[in-house]
């Protein structure tokens, strides 16, 4: 009976020891920061689709994870220092690609934001216009036109830098700009009134950008990463990801973005 | 003799081509060099802009660390532990780093169904002058308020809008504003905007003076550049919160090439407007000088490679021209006797040729005379060789004056002269014309104020009677000549005269 006893144990133990060899290394605590930004992250509200994927994202891991708020610009930067584990909805480019893994979870189309008395219908009219202004948030990067565009108005002293997404509609009311880039996560705030009477949206030409959970490389080893990896991968089949985006999008939405 | 045709017009244009060329390039180098420059110049302004929003960021961030500690401390101990409260406030020894600190202060939240109120419940002076009074109902103020609100609502640090100076004397003057973080109740969840509101406690705040704030901050200022700091998105003198410029002197002064730029701080929820610019002494500092550098080196070596090449080819031409003087005057030489300027014999018997040619293929007549001075040894030896030779030349003047344009007088020996002439209709006319001839020379001359008389024995053969070609002629001619100094000189004879 104790020998029995002693087998089904050391049965239990094996199992355990394979799971925590199948998950992310529980041993040391990790930190990931969010960004305020429209619907992944609101700190007026504390709530977002940033929140509620790393709350999944903790509870599956079973580690101990630090959610802190932070200027994106911040994120970035600790995730290249490695200072910072990770963070959510991340794009990549070929710099970002030397510091940070990525685990994608959605996929959308950046989107002109453009003031409706400018007439501009399309992305060269705004370009050619010497009198218009576009302003972005700081370290953020977009599809390749958005890219393009984003640093020849640099380039010609007509782009302004914001912390986070608000004082950009703000200056977009009060025409000290009038141009912002944007993404359907955005959406929410076009639907105050003041907004989407004055503005109109210009599509970029460019294919979807995946978005994704952000790993420092320097933080989070190549095998962590698969780790970590692996998780986001379940939270999509199992559909916890569709139901997260459908709290914040209408269904076709929420399916065009995380089906991709 | 024939001309050497002209340099070829590119060679000419030459030294303006290789100007154009090198001032091409130097404007190439100097507008290159320029954007380089001007790419520069706009990275460092570019990171003189990351780098002052990294120091005011970092400033409200280690100010908001510091609120939090106080936050953690009511997770332990009571809203109304004032000793507690000093004594971690006295822990925290707020130094310079701090200096913008004017105090920090408990608020507690008293949410009566009637009219809420929020009352200063402790003030604990930080280095400069109080902004809070103890007991003043924060919530009254919108101001206040506002952020007092986001903060309950967020559960994090939240900035107020810009305050002005707080009445009374010895009060700080400057603007500022203030941070409010919330305190909950221990162990309540704070999950939902519900809950948060349903716990609160009350805040802890730091009121912070702007300049004192400004001048906390790690790092300075990158030189050169002039910074303003304005509440909200909209900047004007009465949102403004901080200036900052380069001493007078210093480089400042607003140009229309200066950099500027907007960037739009969120601190604790709320919106700065940080307006960065350039003056004078920015460009002196961080902008390269090789643009003029290179345009005027450029423009000094493309003159001078112009010149040059201009020297070289100008010096070409002149050797050419020497040159081709210098065969004129030798191929001249060859043909012309050296004392009377006069065709020589291998010059007129190449004229005798060409004219018989003529006559051969026209028809008409040819004449050709031979004058030999009569006695002229005796003016050598009387009056020396000097004399002679200019006795030479003004005979052969005479002579050349005496015929037609069109005919060629040479001299083949010491006082020996020949005539040609050719396009005669008959032998009269050249009969006629050696008359001229020996009247003339017949003239005295008078030369070093001595008065020479001179006279001449002709020969003349008329082509094609007297011969068809030059052997004959000259055979001919000479032969009469001879005659006519057997007849006493000073006469003519013509070959077909009977000997």
């Amino acid at each position: 009976m104790s020998k029995r006893c002693l087998t089904a144990l050391l049965i239990i133990l094996a199992s355990l020891a394979t799971l925590d060899a199948a998950g992310p290394d529980r041993s040391r605590s990790y930190t990931l920061a969010l960004h305020d930004h429209g619907l992944l992250y609101s700190a007026a509200t504390n709530a977002g689709i940033d929140k509620d994927v790393a709350d999944e994202l903790i509870r599956r891991s079973g580690c101990k994870v630090t959610v802190s708020l932070m200027a994106r610009a911040r994120i970035w930067q600790l995730i290249e220092s490695g200072g910072l584990d990770f963070s959510l909805s991340g794009i990549t480019d070929a710099e970002r690609d030397t510091f940070a893994g990525f685990a994608w979870y959605f996929s959308d189309k950046f989107y002109l934001l453009v003031r409706k008395d400018t007439g501009i219908r399309n992305q060269a009219d705004f370009e050619k216009n010497d009198r218009l202004q576009l302003a972005v948030i700081r370290s953020f990067r977009y599809s390749d036109s958005a890219n393009r565009l984003v640093d020849r108005l640099q380039e010609a002293n007509r782009l302004s830098q914001a912390g986070g997404l608000e004082p950009l509609y703000q200056l977009l009311v009060q025409n000290q700009i009038q141009g912002m880039i944007i993404e359907p996560f955005d959406y929410p705030a076009l639907q105050e009134k003041e907004i989407r009477e004055i503005s109109t949206i210009v599509e970029f030409p460019d294919p979807p950008v995946p978005h994704g959970l952000i790993m420092s490389k320097k933080a989070v080893s190549a095998l962590e990463q698969e780790k970590w990896r692996s998780i986001i991968q379940d939270m999509r089949k199992d559909g916890t990801m569709l139901r997260i985006f459908e709290k914040y999008f209408k269904p076709d939405l929420a399916a065009a973005l995380v089906n991709f | 003799m024939t001309s050497e045709p002209d340099p070829i017009p590119v060679t000419r244009l030459l030294p303006w081509l290789v100007l154009v060329a090198m001032l091409a390039v130097t404007w190439g180098l100097w507008d290159h060099e320029r954007q380089v420059s001007r790419k520069e110049l706009h990275a460092q302004f570019g990171f003189a802009l990351r780098d002052t929003v990294g120091r005011i960021e970092q400033g409200e961030s280690a100010c908001g660390q510091m609120l939090r500690g106080l936050q953690a401390l009511f997770a332990t101990t009571d809203l109304t532990a004032r000793a507690a409260v000093r004594a971690y406030v006295e822990t925290l020894q707020l130094d310079a780093n701090y200096s913008g600190i004017q105090e920090i202060g408990v608020i507690r939240w008293v949410p009566t169904a009637r009219k809420p109120f929020a009352p200063v419940i402790q003030t604990v002076p930080g280095l400069g002058s109080p902004r809070e009074t103890l007991g003043q109902d924060a919530w009254a103020d919108p101001v206040r308020r506002r952020a007092m609100e986001r903060a309950r609502d967020s559960g994090l640090p939240a900035l107020s809008d810009k305050l002005g100076a707080a009445p009374g004397p010895g009060r700080d003057a400057a603007p500022g504003f203030v941070l409010y973080l919330p305190v909950y109740a221990r162990g309540e969840a704070l999950e939902s905007l519900d809950q948060r509101r349903a716990t609160l406690l009350g805040w802890v705040y730091a009121s912070f003076g702007m300049d004192e704030f400004m001048a906390s901050l790690s790092g300075k200022q990158t030189p050169g550049t002039s910074l303003s700091l304005f509440d909200g998105v909209s900047p004007s003198e009465a949102s403004l919160l901080f200036r900052a410029s380069p001493p007078a002197g210093d480089g400042a002064g607003s140009r229309e090439s200066a950099l500027s730029a907007r960037e739009y701080l969120v601190l604790g929820g709320h919106t700065w407007t940080l307006c960065l610019r350039t003056e004078k002494a920015f460009e002196a500092r961080f902008g390269r000088k090789n643009d003029q550098v290179i345009a005027v080196i450029g423009i000094c070596l493309s003159l001078s490679m112009a010149l040059l090449v201009w020297y070289m080819i100008a010096g070409r031409a002149h050797a050419l021209r020497l040159a081709d003087a210098m065969t004129g005057q030798l191929r001249h030489m060859a043909q012309h006797d050296p004392l009377t300027g006069l065709p020589n014999r291998a010059l007129f018997s190449d004229r005798v040729r060409q004219k018989l040619a003529d006559a051969d293929r026209r028809g008409g007549h040819v004449a050709m005379v031979f004058i030999d001075l009569d006695r002229f040894k005796q003016i050598n030896d009387s009056h020396g060789h000097a004399v002679g030779d200019l006795l030479l030349r003004q005979v052969a003047k005479r002579i050349s004056e005496s015929v037609r344009a069109s005919d060629t007088v040479g001299r083949i020996g010491g006082d020996e002269f020949v005539v040609l002439m050719g396009d005669l209709a008959d032998a009269e006319t050249a009969l006629r014309i050696t008359e001229k001839i020996l009247i003339s020379v017949a003239r005295p001359f008078r030369i070093h104020g001595l008065e020479l008389a001179v006279s001449c024995s002709m020969g003349l053969a008329v082509h094609p009677g007297d011969g068809s070609d030059e052997a004959t002629l000259t055979r001919n001619a000479d032969q009469a000549m001879y005659r006519a100094k057997g007849a006493g000189r000073n006469c003519l004879k013509q070959a077909a005269d009977p000997a």
